[in-house]
This record gives structure tokens, C-alpha cells and sequence, in this order.
């Protein structure tokens, strides 16, 4: 099973830090010593804030995903418990941005890449969940209130076996209420 | 918000019927632009070339069309430079088409089709050849036609929107966000 990062909105306090931690663990440090125009600023999170509540949305890494299944060119795959884009391979289609959901995916701009007219080269993007970089999803790490968690396959179904035990046992208990 | 991306038009199969009055409806308005035709199909004197295409399957059927892309292999591909971003969206400029197909070939969505270019009520001839000059047949958005994309307007089944991508996606943000207050006691 894909493993997913997920906030909980009421721990968030909008302060976009996760969205800067995700930029820096993509771009690297560089982006805090030069110029701020000749970056884009991508992170590949969402900071949604409401009138009731404000929390990052990113991919959840479905198990069939609705994006890999409508990419036209093999853009997307599964693995090592994620769902990965390979921007090489993705000619900026939107598919994949109209088959989520979760409105996890957007169109970046690729730094010095043009198409054939001059214009910007933009390409999906979305959670990779920091493959390849130690200490794991750097939202997680950065967050000042621990609001966002990596939940893996382990965990996940750890919490529902405790949930089948809990309702189980609270049955029995109604059944025999003397034990 | 500033648009940085190109909409597009998106076929819905599970409404569609295959009317294919999107299709007639495409044309009727792009041949507008440059022939003198009537308002009914009986007075056209030209071939009906639409820019999306009603598309059967196994399972159903619906209209396919350009999605505009971002980083458009068509325009990558054309050789001749006539195909270009204009208004965000991905146009081709028919006078510079020179018909060699390799848009049409780059498309991963067979969104482009290789018809005969008709202007002022005739046939474009092509010298030293019987054969019409033909162009890279596909969707504008219906660019500078009044009301907006046509096939959207004229389906009877509401079967086609248009997509603007990133307002859609950030409303999806909302909802997912508020389905997080549902989960958030996971464990």
C-alpha cells in the first residue's frame, strides 16, 4: 500500500511553512540567496484556508490512482509506496489535474525549458513524498505544530485492526455485560 | 487570478449520445469566420471539417478534442511554426500549414486531423496537384467567436464543459480539506 502525509486541520495554523520546506527540499537551500525571480516557487503542496479551517492538501497516493489511469503518455507510476510523476515524460496534458479529486496536482513552469514558439514549458506536479531524501517528506519535519504526518501502509492498518478490536469488544461487552 | 493555464473543452461519455451536433456545430461557426454560408447544412458548399471529434468505443461514446497543452508535442513538432500559444491556448495557423502531419502524429489524443482548408465558399486549390490543400484540423476553444466554444453551447445532453483547470483544482482543495476534518481521528 502507497504511503500518504496528511494534515490535521486542527493543529494547522495556516503558517505555510510546510509549503517552504517542500520548495527547499525540491530546489535546495539556493533559494534563500538569490534572487527570488529567477526560481518558480512550486511547492507541491496546497495551503487551503476556509473561513472554518485552514490545512495543506497534497496527494494521497491512491492505490488506483485516477491519474496514472488517464495519463496519456505513461507519465505516472507506482512505486516504492507512491505515486511518482516523470516530468520528462509529461507534455503538460491537465489530465491528470482534471482525473484528482483532491486537486493535488498543478501545472508548473520547468526553469530553462521552453516549447518550440518560446513559450513556457509546464509540467505536472505534485507529492512525491520527498523520494530519495533523508528523514523522509520534509512538510512533516518542518511543520512548527506537527500537523502533518506520514501514515504508511503499517500504521494505517494497525489503526484499523485496534478500531475492529475496539468495536468488537465493546459488542461483547453489551452481550455479556456481566464479564 | 492571473489564467496561466490553457482551458479546455472535456466530453462527458456518460451523457453523450453521438449526436455529433458538437461536431456540426464547430464547423458551422469556424466556417463562418471565412465562408459565406448559410445557417443550415443544406447551403454549405464546403467540406465539413470539425475541430473535435465524435468518437465511438466499445463502451460508449463521446467528442475528443485538444486539451491545450502545456508543453504541446504538436507544437514542439511542427517544423513550420504553425502551430503557436496564443491566449494560453494551443492554435494553429492554417495558412502555414503545410500539411506534413507530424502534429497529427505527436498528438497522444488523435486530437488533430489533417482536412481540407475551404476559404471564401471553395476549396483552397494547391498548384500542380488535384489534390485540396488540407490543414492541422483542430479545437481553438472557438477563439474570437462570440459566446464561447460552440460544441459546449449546442448539446443537447450537456455532455461537454469547458475547464478552467485551476479553479477546478482549487475547489477540489476546498472539499478535500474539509474531508480531512472528517479522518483526522484515524488511529
Amino acid at each position: 500500500m502507497n504511503y500518504f502525509v496528511k494534515g490535521n486541520p486542527d493543529l494547522c495554523i495556516g503558517c505555510r511553512t510546510c509549503m517552504i520546506g517542500c520548495v527547499v527540499a525540491h530546489e535546495g537551500k539556493r533559494i534563500f540567496e538569490i534572487d527570488p525571480d529567477s526560481y518558480t516557487f512550486n511547492p507541491k503542496l496546497h495551503m487551503v484556508k476556509t473561513a472554518a479551517l485552514s490545512v495543506p492538501v497534497q496527494c494521497k497516493h491512491c492505490e488506483n490512482p485516477a491519474c496514472m489511469a488517464v495519463c496519456p503518455v505513461g507519465a505516472i507510476s507506482q512505486k516504492d509506496h507512491c505515486v511518482v510523476i516523470d516530468t520528462d515524460k509529461c507534455m503538460g496534458c491537465k489530465s491528470c489535474m482534471d482525473a484528482c479529486p483532491f486537486g493535488a496536482i498543478n501545472m508548473v513552469p520547468v526553469a530553462g525549458k521552453f516549447q518550440a514558439d518560446g513559450t513556457e514549458k509546464k509540467v505536472a506536479n505534485k507529492c512525491d513524498l520527498c523520494t530519495g531524501l533523508p528523514g523522509g517528506p520534509a512538510c512533516v519535519r518542518v511543520c512548527p505544530t506537527e500537523a502533518l504526518t506520514l501514515v504508511t501502509e503499517e500504521e494505517l492498518e494497525e489503526a484499523a485492526e485496534a478500531k475492529r478490536k475496539k468495536a468488537a469488544l465493546n459488542a461483547f461487552s453489551e452481550n455479556y455485560p456481566q464479564e | 487570478m492571473r489564467k496561466e493555464l490553457g482551458s479546455f473543452v472535456l466530453g462527458d461519455s456518460t451523457k453523450c449520445t453521438g449526436c455529433k451536433a458538437c461536431e456540426v456545430a464547430c464547423f458551422t461557426v469556424h466556417s463562418r469566420q471565412q465562408n459565406q454560408t448559410g445557417k443550415t447544412v443544406g447551403t454549405v458548399t464546403v467540406p465539413v471539417t470539425p475541430r473535435l471529434f465524435l468518437t465511438k468505443f466499445e463502451k460508449g461514446c463521446m467528442p475528443v478534442q485538444c486539451k491545450h497543452c502545456e508543453d504541446a508535442p504538436c507544437l514542439n513538432a511542427c517544423t513550420k511554426g504553425a502551430i503557436s500559444r496564443t491566449d494560453h491556448q494551443v492554435i494553429v495557423d492554417p495558412e502555414k500549414c503545410i500539411g506534413c502531419k507530424d502534429c497529427m502524429q505527436a498528438c497522444p489524443f488523435g486530437a488533430i486531423a489533417l482536412l481540407p482548408y475551404a476559404k471564401n465558399g471553395r476549396v483552397v486549390a494547391q498548384p500542380m496537384s488535384p489534390e485540396p490543400k488540407v490543414f492541422a484540423c483542430k479545437c481553438d476553444l472557438c477563439q474570437g467567436i462570440e459566446g464561447g466554444p460552440a460544441c459546449v453551447r449546442v448539446c443537447p445532453h450537456e455532455a461537454l464543459r469547458i475547464v478552467d483547470p485551476e479553479a477546478e483544482r482549487e475547489e477540489k482543495n476546498i472539499r478535500a480539506a474539509e474531508a480531512l476534518l472528517l479522518t483526522k481521528n484515524w488511529r
